[in-house]
């Protein structure tokens, strides 16, 4: 087994042992989640995740440890949203909608290409200060809800799940350059949100 | 040498690693001039830990899940 760290899991698993089962899925879910969203769409994700969890299980014992757990069980969960979905083809919409507070865009920007209006130093910088405040994370919510099934899919598995970008791209089929641009634009909406209520103390 | 603009256009493929050697050089050399870009990046960084540490998850029943799949496992034997 290439993959130490999954290997006790794995027996684990297999041996039906209940906590294992709720590590990987509370370490699961919500990938395997975005894998589905970003296939079928959110009317058939909750769907896909369910059949990909017993298609998991029932393959269980024939994983033979050549990619890590985490690889295997996206592919497992982009492969039943694929054959779900089967002839609809779906397009990669790039122009998603504006997020709540904006971007950084060109405005912000001399015609040099220096800042016009520069980021100001934020009052509260650890992460854990910030989330405290309901009202930001609320925000924060809102702004992520206006983002497109890929987007907020690409973001989950980049932010959260860590996943190269290539492997993004394989999972979900789209290109490199698509996963690179949903990525960035994705961001600078979070940090649009964060600036504004930074700047506001409202959303 | 880059302007503040073409950093932030960069900022994404810098935090993740994917500039060429010489773009990532520029973007380097600027860092360490702008006081601006500098600070755009650091709050960026905070960003994405934000994000990170939000809680997503909607409410659902993980552990009813993961009973039920230890079960499926251990009937399949
Ligand atoms: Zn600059």
């Amino acid at each position: 087994m290439e993959y130490p760290e999954d290997s006790a899991l794995l027996s684990r698993l297999l041996s039906g042992e209940e906590s294992a089962y709720r590590e990987l899925v509370a370490t699961y879910q919500g990938s395997m989640r975005a894998v589905a969203l970003a296939i079928v769409g959110s009317r058939n994700s909750d769907e896909v995740v369910q059949d990909a969890w017993l298609a998991v299980v029932n393959s269980l014992k024939g994983f033979q440890g050549r990619s890590s757990l985490k690889t295997w069980l996206l592919t497992i969960t982009a492969n039943t949203a694929k054959t779900r979905l089967k002839h609809n083809r779906r397009e990669v919409l790039m122009d998603d909608l504006p997020g709540p507070h904006g971007t950084i865009g060109d405005d912000r920007f001399a015609d040099d290409g220096h800042w016009l209006m520069a980021p100001h130093e934020w009052h509260q910088d650890t992460p854990e200060a910030m989330l405290l405040q309901n009202e930001l994370r609320e925000c924060l919510e809102k702004t992520l809800g206006s983002l497109s099934n890929m987007q907020s899919s690409v973001l989950v598995l980049r932010e959260r799940q860590g996943l190269e970008l290539e492997e993004i791209c394989n999972l979900l089929d789209i290109s490199l350059s698509n996963v690179r641009v949903l990525l960035h634009r994705a961001r600078l909406k979070m940090f649009a949100t964060l600036e504004h209520f930074e700047e506001t103390g409202q959303c | 040498m880059l302007s503040c603009k073409e950093l932030v256009a960069n900022s994404s493929d810098y935090l993740d690693n994917r500039l060429s050697l010489s773009r990532g050089l520029e973007v380097r050399l600027h860092l360490t001039l702008c006081v601006n870009c500098r600070r755009f990046i650091r709050q960026m960084k905070i960003s994405q830990a934000v994000y990170r540490k939000m809680q997503l998850e909607k409410a659902e029943d993980l552990d009813g899940l993961a009973q039920k799949l230890a079960d499926a496992q251990r009937s399949s034997d």
